[in-house]
């Protein structure tokens, strides 16, 4: 009875993980797919995205335009899937150069201890004690804006949440028996931290990371909508919106397009963000490691 | 059970409380209906009546805060203009010129500030002194020597001929304004107008009274509030949400919202123009190809078709077709993309490196593009010739700023520099010329300059014929044009929106007079 009892719960455990991973794949594969529609964005583009053409301007969506026109008369489906690349590729790029400063300023912090970590960790005190989009758009703003300001200035507010948790995996895996039998075999500290801090603390490191591209996204978005990201005629999703509010109610496509796409894409790496924290949850129904 | 029993005593406790709150909300809104049926209440949305726009106050010796002062119904000027722009009295009954230099104003003996003084010549003797003393353009079209006063005449007598003095009079910074009473630390000053200001918070609001000793009628609103809205969607959603009763610089995507019986427009045609200017110390727009091929690569048409939603007529020289000397009197450069081309071409502008963008001795054609927002169509107009000079070969870098004000004054930061600006305000040719494209002008921040321009100003200034006057004009502007130092893009078609109800509500060519004695509500 009892063996069967336990069959049933590693049965039911397995079911679970099968889940878990099937929903990774499945949002992996959706990810791609939007990754690969912004990469040849050029080639599936019906039209050039920054081509005026006045005679056409407002158009509702239709077989022509399938998602209509701006006032400019250019095609709304075109520069939202131009727009896909500097939206998505500026968020990916955004979440690995705050995960990988984070945790690099996180390890030395906590490997290595004294007054670096001390002042290290009272700049990221200083950096978290403000509101981070306020904070944003004040450097976005000193930086002149621009879609390089805007990274710059998402990058410097958003780095100290990967150094604290860099630094606390590392507080917790540096008085390990491992790590005293790599130190006492002669390796050097930055032998020990690449090849055996980082891959033992890198877990939780990612899937912040990958649940914090989706946020990134919707800051730049954010950013452009108010004037500090991307300037005109870029196409990018949080500037088209911000250009074509006043015709919310006129002409709601202009909008609606690129508030979509910015839905769309957000839930998307959130919810493969989540899949992502179950399957590397050991403890979780994912079971991974 | 008892648990359950409490929880549902809570929620009907909540339940009630919430309908007593609803109560009262009532009562309070019964007793404000109340209130409202006894004073008449009348909120206007402005997009322009902000800092930004120099308008931070109502004081008319002050920046542009004549603007606020006179569309207000605070401050009213000696002389007013028509419908057809010509010169009637207002505060003044009459004028005559002694000679060149020498004018007599007779003022009107019924007419009082609403401080309780009455305006005499003493009065505005003190407030033309004062205004020549505190504004520099004011000082440069008026040319100010001696003000007597005697009763109610005023001498005034100019130190050169000003033969368009009484125009300049009527600008917004003449605006009559009791200097006893002086200037409150808000900028809020004591006029002659059917409405009284009497707070003021700069970029938020002006809160008038009306004027019941107003010497040309009874006000029938007795409470106005300005609110400064410079957003145009949030001045959409305020006018149809019901928070205010009239809007001004609504955005021209909005119209068709309102174009129900629910609302009325008020619209005209003013001398209120678009256009860019030059900057002579840019390296790029220092080269008379690269202005002539600025001037041939913008969509005049199509900026007033689709952009302007056809509010606007496009421009070919300063003034609009209104005027004798505007319109087709001059000519300009036309919308030609491929001539452009040929002729940057020829001037050593090409593209060596492929990447669309010309270069000529390593200085790439970028072209900085300086232009502000609270004027909704400029980053429109931006945006467009982006497009259409980028296929000419030029890079468009756009600023749009609220700080335009700053940065124009840095030559080296801008190339040209994009503004709506009314050139005719006074219905007379010489303001636009003395104000932006003379050596002494205070707007000259491109710093243009012509030998030709600056002798026909001088004979400009000292003619007195009207028609010799529009003659002038003509060869100004064509002076100004054949050297591409501006290029005009747009006369625009100014429109007030408000709900039904409102009356007395008016759009004027001048742009000058919104709130007058006339202004009702239903």
């Amino acid at each position: 009875m009892d063996s069967g009892g336990r069959e049933v719960t590693v049965r039911r455990q397995k079911i679970k993980k099968n889940r878990v991973k099937v929903r990774l794949i499945i949002f992996l594969i959706l990810a791609a797919a939007l990754l690969a529609a912004a990469v040849w964005a050029e080639a599936l583009c019906p039209y050039d995205p920054y081509a005026q053409d006045m005679s056409a301007a407002l158009q509702p969506p239709g077989p022509a335009h399938l998602l209509g026109t701006d006032r400019y008369g250019r095609d709304m489906l075109s520069r939202v899937l131009i727009g896909a690349r500097s939206s998505i590729f500026s968020a990916l790029l955004l979440a690995g150069i705050t995960g990988m400063l984070g945790t690099a300023a996180g390890v030395a912090c906590g490997y290595f201890g004294g007054a670096a970590d001390m002042v290290i960790m009272r700049i990221s005190d200083i950096c978290l004690a403000f509101p981070s989009l306020v904070f944003a758009m004040g450097i976005a703003a000193v930086l002149n804006g621009g879609m390089k300001g805007a990274v710059i200035a998402l990058a410097a507010v958003g780095w100290p949440k990967y150094a604290r948790l860099a630094r606390s995996q590392t507080l917790t895996v540096k008085n390990s028996d491992y790590i005293a039998a790599a130190r006492l075999s002669g390796s050097s500290a930055l032998q020990i931290i690449f090849l055996h801090i980082l891959p033992n603390t890198g877990g939780p490191i990612l899937v912040t990371a990958a649940l914090d591209i989706g946020t990134m996204m919707m800051e730049l978005a954010g950013l452009s909508f108010l004037g500090l990201g991307a300037q005109p005629p870029a196409a990018e999703w949080g500037s088209m919106m911000s250009g074509g509010r006043s015709m919310l109610q006129t002409s709601p496509w202009v909008v609606l397009s690129p508030g979509l796409a910015i839905f769309v894409s957000v839930a998307l790496f959130n919810l493969l963000g989540d899949a992502f924290r179950d399957w590397m949850d050991p403890k979780g129904p994912g079971g991974h490691g | 059970m008892r648990k359950k029993t409490g929880i549902l005593l809570l929620a009907l406790c909540c339940l009630t409380a919430a309908l007593s709150g609803c109560g009262g909300q009532k009562e309070n809104e019964g007793q404000n209906g109340a209130e409202e049926t006894a004073v008449k209440e009348f909120v206007m949305g402005d997009t322009t009546f902000n800092a930004e726009n120099g308008e931070a106050d109502i004081n008319p010796h002050h920046d542009s805060g004549g603007w606020p002062c006179i569309r207000y119904g605070v401050g009213e000027t000696l002389f007013r203009f028509s419908d057809e722009m010509e010169l009637e009295p207002w505060l003044a009954e009459s004028y005559e010129t002694v000679d060149e230099l020498t004018w007599v104003i007779t003022l009107r003996d019924d007419v009082y500030f609403t401080s309780g003084r009455h305006m005499d010549g003493e009065a505005v003797k003190e407030c033309l002194e004062h205004l020549t003393e505190n504004h520099v353009r004011a000082a440069g079209n008026l040319s100010m020597g001696e003000i007597t006063a005697e009763g109610q005449q005023v001498t005034i007598r100019t130190e050169t001929p000003v033969p368009a003095l009484m125009n300049y009079l009527a600008d917004p910074y003449g605006c009559i304004i009791d200097m006893e009473a002086g200037v409150t630390e808000d900028g809020i000053v004591t006029g002659t107008g059917p409405y009284q200001a009497v707070a003021l918070e700069t970029d938020t609001r002006l809160e008038l009274v009306k004027n019941p000793e107003y010497w040309n009628g009874e006000p029938k609103i007795d409470k106005i509030t300005v609110r400064t809205i410079s957003d145009g969607d949030t001045l959409t959603m305020a006018l149809q949400g019901g928070e205010i009763d009239a809007a001004y610089g609504m955005p021209y995507a909005s119209y068709p919202l309102f174009e129900n019986e629910d609302y009325t427009f008020s619209s005209c045609a003013t001398s209120r123009v678009f256009f860019g200017a030059m900057n002579f110390e840019s390296p790029v727009t220092s080269d008379p190809a690269v202005r002539q091929a600025i001037a041939m690569g913008i969509d005049k048409e199509s900026f007033v078709k689709t952009l302007l939603d056809g509010n606007g007529y496009p421009a070919v020289g300063v003034f609009p077709d209104s005027f004798t000397f505007g319109g087709s009197a001059v000519s300009t450069e036309t919308y030609d993309p491929e001539g452009a081309k040929q002729l940057l071409e020829e001037a050593g502008w090409t593209d060596t490196d492929g990447d669309g963008i010309r270069e000529k001795d390593g200085q790439p054609l970028t072209l900085r593009w300086l232009t502000y927002p609270s004027r909704q169509e400029l980053p429109l107009l931006a945006e467009a010739a982006q497009a259409t000079l980028g296929e000419i070969g030029f890079d468009v870098s756009i600023q749009n700023t609220a700080d335009h004000n700053t940065i124009r004054t840095d030559s080296g930061a801008w190339d040209i520099y994009v503004s709506a600006f009314v050139t005719a305000p006074t219905g007379d040719p010489e303001y636009f010329f003395a104000y932006c494209c003379l050596d002494g002008s205070y707007q000259n921040v491109g710093h243009y300059h012509s030998d030709r321009l600056e002798e026909l100003a001088g004979q400009l200034a000292a003619e007195f014929d009207p028609a010799r006057r529009g003659e002038l004009a003509v060869e100004m502007q064509q002076t100004v044009l054949d050297d591409n130092a501006y290029v005009f893009c747009s006369h625009l078609r100014m429109s007030m929106i408000a709900r039904a109800g409102v009356t007395g509500l008016t759009a004027h060519p001048c742009d000058y007079y919104e709130i007058t004695v006339d202004l009702d509500i239903q």
